[in-house]
Formats: C-alpha cells, structure tokens, sequence
C-alpha cells in the first residue's frame, strides 16, 4: 500500500529517474530495499491467498488437505452456505449505513469543534483537547455497560442510531484534537484578508477555511469510515437482532461454541473484504493526496 | 407491554392445560375443541427465541422442528434470532435485562455462566414450569445438575433455573485402520491401552494427539484423574462439599500419568502450540490412531473421515467420565412472554423433537432410544447411556472457578513443555483453584 501511496507524489521527476536508472545499474541497497518492499509485498498478499485457496473447498477437503495445497474440486459450498444463512446484503447496507453517517457527521462536528478551539483560541484550549483525547482513552469495555443502559431507556438498542451517536463522538474527539492542532497554525493574513472583505466567522468557516482544508478532512472522513466499519465490541453490545448485525458482528456469527465451519467463514471472510477492496480502489486518490497535503502543511 | 403479560397470565392456566393434554395424545385433531381456545389465545403474539446452534446441527436440526410445532399448535409466531456463542457470553448480563431481550434462550450451563445470571436474577426460576410439565422426571441424574442453581450460582441444588436439552459426554475416538494396519488391539482396560500406545511409539507415530493450548488435554487429565476417583471426589471438585486433596492418589496419579506419556512419547511435544481444532484434523487426516474429545465431534468426524474406519468407545478402565447436560434454555427476566417461553420448552422435550435430536447426531435427553434407527447415532446414544447407567457424569475439568480454564491449559503447557513437574502442576493447580473456591466452600 505504501509503494502505491508514493508513486503519484514524485510524478515530475519520474521521467529523469528512469534514465538514470538505465544509465547505471541498481546499487546493492536499493537491491535490498527492492526485496524487502517485495517481501512486505508478500507477506499482505499472504492472507488474501489463502483465503482465496480455501473458500472454494469442500469441508472434507479442507479437513483432509493443509492450508497451502489446492482445491481438489472447485466448490461453492461455503459461499453458498454464506450466502443463505446469512443476510450478508442486509449487513452490508447496516454497515455502509452506520459507517458514512459516522464519517459526515462526525467530521461536521469536529470541523465546528476545532474552528472555536483553533481559530477562535478559546480559554484553556489546551485542557479542552485534552478532554477530547479523554473519549479516544476511555477502554470500550467501560463505556460497554452505561452506554447500553443509556440506549436501553432510549429504546435505541438493535437500532443503528446507537451505533452512530457512541462514534460520532468518539470519532470526532479525534477529528477535533487533529484538526485543531492543524487550524492552530492557520495563516492569520488568510483570516485577516477574510475579515477585510466583510466575510462573516460563519462564512470565514464556510468559503475560506473549509476549502483549505479539505483534503485533510476528506483523508478524516475515509478514517472514520474505516475505522467504525471495523468496530466490533461496542456495536456487539448495541446490535442484537439478526437485521442489525454490521458485516464484522455477521461473520462473529459463524464461530461456533467448540466447532467452526471453517470453510463457510473463510468463503464469508472473502466476500466480506470485496466491498472494502472497492471502497480503497474509489478513495485510494483522496487518500493519497490527503497524505501530502497534511504533510505540506 | 404490561397489558400484554396481564392478558398472558389470564389464560396461563388454560393455555397450559389443554397443551400438556395436547402433547400426552399424539393426534392432536381429537383435542381440537378444547385445546382450540387455548390456541386461539395466542394467535398474533411472538415468541422472540434465541440460540447459537448451527442450523445444520443436530440441535438446529429439532429446534426447527420444534418451532414448527410450537407456531402450529399455539397459534403464535417465532421471531428466530440466532446469535454466536461468544457474542452471547459477552452480552447476555445486559441483554437479558433490557428491552431488546429474547423471550427464551439458550445459554451456556454452569457455575460462571448461567449460575452467575440466576444469582443476580437476570434469569427467572422456573419452579412452577417444573411442575407443571414435569420436566424433572424426564431428565436423569447427572443431566439436571446444570438445570439448578443456589443463591450463590452453583449448580447442584437450588431452584430450577434452566432446561437442558441434550447431553454431552467425553470419550475415545480411533483410527481401526490404523489399529488393524499395524496389528494393534483396541484397548479395553488400562494396561492395554498403555501396551496400545506402547506399539504405536515403537512404529514412530505419536498414538495420542491433544492439544494444551485448548480443552482437550485438561480433558484428558481430569478423565485419568476420575479413573482413580469416586462420586463424593467430583462432589468435592465440583460442588464444593469438601475440601479436595491436591496431594491425594487422583491428582497425582493424572499429573504424574500425562509426564510420563509426554516424557515416553505418547503425546507429541507439540501439543502444548495445538488448538482442538488442530489436534481434531490431526485425527481427522489419519495422522494419529486415537484423539480423546467430547461428542460435539461426532458429526463432523462422520462427514469428514473418508479415508478409514473410524470407531468410539469409553475411555478404558474408569467409571466416572467427564460429561454433563448440554447448553440449558433460559427465560430472561425481561422475557415479555414467559408462559410461552415456558411452552415451547416443552415442545422441545417432546419425543418427537429429541428423537430427531438423537437421529442428527445429539445426545437426547428425553427420547425413546428405539425411536432412533441410524446405526451412527446409535453407536453414539449407547455409549452415553452406558455411562449413565454407571452415572458416570463428572462435568468438566475447568467449572470450579471462572479462569480454571486457563489456568489448567496453562499447567497442561507446562507439562508438554517440561517446564514443570507433576508434583509443581498440582501445587500450582491447587493455588489457582484455592484462590477462588476457599471463598466458597
């Protein structure tokens, strides 16, 4: 991933480092930096082999047969066990539901958050963020028992609102203690000239300091999105009927008390990571020129 | 909610009566006119029910059943939430207490388990069920020890918290392939399972596989353990009547027994990095003649072994095995409609339902074994019954206290590893179980 985040950056200068290249032969250390980035390579591709090797096996096969070794037969048998015992469409929707509702909320609330921390300098910013941070510190275990007696007496258990509301907040603690370290340093003559022209603080925020720093808020907002797609204990505790679970709680189900249907996990695993794979490949620009971005500033 | 359990409770009687009439005459059409009100009274409710079986299990195979009969004879629905073991570990404390809490579950049996939710009253008694369908007289000696909790949580005595279902006991599965290739008996008594294990390690292959890192070789030490032990033994290491002898002929002969069979090269050093799942495909890939494990194996191991006979039988020379009723039924106290839960519990106590359980490769508690015809399944229900009628059941190694578990796999590490001797295992063994029980006791 990271070789694929990089190559766009240096673009220009792509051209004049490929002659040099041909001009010269490799040096023994970008040798070894090459094996090591194909070792690193390997070793992320590893995971997805094997789950491409055992989704399509058979129980039998995959009981009789180590890891590595093929297929004997092409078989369908765990995806189709996947694919009718559980409602994956349903949990995908919930997930993609929950985790874009996370994403644009939260970053609305940290933008709003930080504009008042950063730009507006309040008193004891400081210990603010600080108590921001507090939420990214609290253990989940310890939200896990008010939270759901909170969410009981609001009759918001099973529904994706619970979900939503617990990472909204903790995900835009972060959002807020990021950005505002970052609007922290925002050029004064920008807001001055701003100011000059008559703009009010609403439309300062709106038309001057937004766009600036959109590129970090568009990496924030694909965080937030992978990051509340992967939870799994918080969501475990407020999601309980069947038509609620979250793609990580569905594949939760597949595990059984002393036995496993291994091949039905591995085949619903697989078709768990597609959507994530096809989320990377529309953000993976936005991501990578999110980094640099941040990285100018 | 409220109106609803009063309405509920007005026909409980009624209800109830003409069901168990229902049940005791198996055409239910000549019970029609009076079990037709009774019917009639639950049409438009549901029954939110849930459990963590998979649907291919023997116990998913009659819970479906079961249902069927239920919506059938009561009018009602089934709202089926299937959930996975774990999840339910983790919530159920604060599930079963609030407004999103099935009306009947079932839930893991035990003292950390469910006696830890009939302690703190996140469960209801069913006493009055009990009576009422006479479930006692259908579960034997042994089975119902799980069904009842104290006020502290431990099982054994107390009021009727739980409806077990099925059972589950822990026996010897072998390769006879194996067995016949390198012209081996199976063995019935001890001394000829040591000369058995003796011949196998002389051909070069490890006669047992096990795995530390998970329950089967704590297992395995508890099994050799009650091979010296008696009834009142289990009483003191499960139910706490007494103090238990850490030095006694039981522990040591089951500590001492598995250094000498890792140090003789009957248990691969290996074992201690092994999961179940590991030592079971071990089995399972002809690597090794005997795995010793529970029942929950069976039907993977019938639908998984192609290549060789595969055969099961007691563990030689003991009359004590450790097994114990399955996973109970619960109603949670937020259950918003106890009487049916209570009625459909029956209906999975009923003949038909745990016939069929038998029939898929469960261990029924309450069939009629010569309803079952699969020859497997038989193999299977013979076996348990010759351990109850010797009422062998002694439960699991790891329910005195919350993290045995843990702490006897990690001994059992130890062991494999050579790390710790026999007498530093059990030393160790009694801090860990005397920290939580001399509490208790």
């Amino acid at each position: 991933m990271t070789a694929v985040a990089q190559a766009p950056a240096p673009a220009p200068q792509s051209s004049g480092k490929d002659r040099r290249n041909k001009a010269r032969p490799r040096t023994p250390a970008e040798w070894v930096m090459l094996i090591l980035a194909i070792l690193g390579a390997l070793a992320i591709v590893f995971p997805m082999l094997l789950l491409l090797l055992n989704a399509f096996k058979s129980p039998q096969d995959y009981a009789n047969s180590g890891p590595l070794d093929l297929p004997q037969a092409l078989s369908f048998e765990g995806i189709t066990t996947f694919w009718e015992t559980q409602n994956f469409p349903r949990a995908l929707w919930n997930s993609i539901f929950i985790s874009t509702m996370v994403a644009i909320i939260a970053v609305v609330v940290s933008v709003l958050n930080s504009f008042a921390i950063g730009i507006g300098r309040v008193r004891g910013r400081t210990w603010i963020v600080l108590v921001f941070l507090m939420a990214n510190l609290v253990p989940q275990e310890m939200l896990f028992d008010p939270l759901f007696r909170l969410y009981d007496d609001l009759g918001l258990l099973s529904n994706p609102w619970s979900v939503i509301l617990t990472f909204v907040v903790i995900q835009s603690a972060f959002g807020t203690y990021l950005l505002s370290s970052l609007l922290g340093t925002f050029p004064k003559e920008i807001l001055e000239a701003a100011s000059v022209d008559g703009a009010t603080r609403w439309r300062t925020l709106r038309s001057v300091i937004v766009p600036i720093v959109r590129p970090t808020l568009s990496v924030l907002m694909v965080f937030f999105f992978i990051w509340t797609w992967n939870e799994f204990l918080l969501p475990l505790a407020f999601l309980n009927t069947s038509d609620s679970l979250t793609v990580p709680l569905l594949l939760e189900q597949l595990n059984g008390e002393r036995q496993t249907d291994t091949t039905t996990l591995i085949a619903g695993t697989l078709i768990s990571i597609i959507p994530t794979i096809i989320f990377f490949l529309i953000f993976q620009r936005t991501l990578t020129r999110g980094i640099t971005a941040g990285a100018v500033k | 909610m409220k109106y609803r359990i009063t309405a509920a409770t007005a026909v409980l009687a009624a209800g109830a009566l003409s069901l168990s009439a229902c049940s005791s005459s198996d055409d239910g059409g000549t019970g029609g006119s009076s079990a037709g009100a009774g019917d009639g009274d639950y049409s438009g409710e549901t029954l939110t029910v849930m459990h963590y079986e998979g649907d291919e299990s023997a116990m998913g195979i009659a819970w479906n059943k079961a249902i069927e009969i239920f919506e059938e004879e009561t009018g009602a629905t089934v709202d089926l939430q299937t959930t996975a073991f774990e999840d339910l570990n983790a919530s159920a404390q604060q599930l079963f207490d609030s407004s999103d809490a099935p009306d009947v579950s079932e839930y893991n049996k035990g003292n950390g388990t469910a006696g830890q939710l009939a302690a703190t009253g996140v469960i209801l008694p069913l006493d009055d069920a009990y009576e009422t369908y006479g479930w006692a007289d259908k579960l034997s000696a042994g089975i119902d020890t799980i069904a009842k909790y104290d006020e502290n949580g431990v099982m054994g005595s107390g009021s009727w918290y739980g409806v077990p279902n099925y059972g589950e006991f822990v026996f010897l599965y072998y390769n006879q392939d194996m067995f016949d290739e390198y012209g081996i008996d199976v063995p019935t008594d001890e001394a000829s399972l040591e000369a058995a294990m003796e011949a196998f390690e002389a051909e070069g292959v490890t006669p047992l596989t096990t795995s530390a890192q998970e329950y089967p070789m704590g297992q395995l030490w508890y099994q050799l353990a009650l091979s010296q032990a008696d009834r009142s033994w289990v009483d003191a290491y499960q139910l706490y009547t007494e103090e238990v002898d850490w030095t006694g002929p039981e522990v040591t002969y089951a500590s001492s027994t598995l250094e000498d069979w890792v140090g003789a090269g009957y248990i691969s050093g290996d074992a201690s990095g092994m999961t179940a799942e590991d030592a079971g495909l071990q089995f399972i890939n002809g690597e090794a003649p005997m795995f010793y494990s529970g029942s929950w194996w069976y039907g993977r191991m019938l639908s998984d072994i192609t290549d060789f006979e595969m055969g099961i039988t007691n563990w030689p020379g003991t009359t004590l095995t450790p097994g114990s009723g399955g996973n109970i039924w619960v109603v949670p106290v937020e259950s918003k409609q106890p009487e049916l839960a209570e009625i459909f519990i029956d209906v999975t106590m009923r003949p038909e339902v745990q016939a069929l359980l038998g029939e898929s490769g469960g261990l029924p508690v309450a069939a009629d074994t010569a309803d079952i015809t699969d020859a497997d399944a038989q193999a299977l229900i013979e076996l348990f019954n010759e351990v109850n009628d010797r009422d062998g059941l002694s439960f699991y190694p790891d329910w005195p206290t919350p993290t045995f578990y843990g702490d006897l796999n990690s001994v059992m590490q130890g062991i494999v590893n050579g790390d710790v001797s026999a007498d530093e295992a059990n030393t160790q063994l009694m801090d860990y179980y005397e920290s939580y029980v001399a509490d208790l006791r």
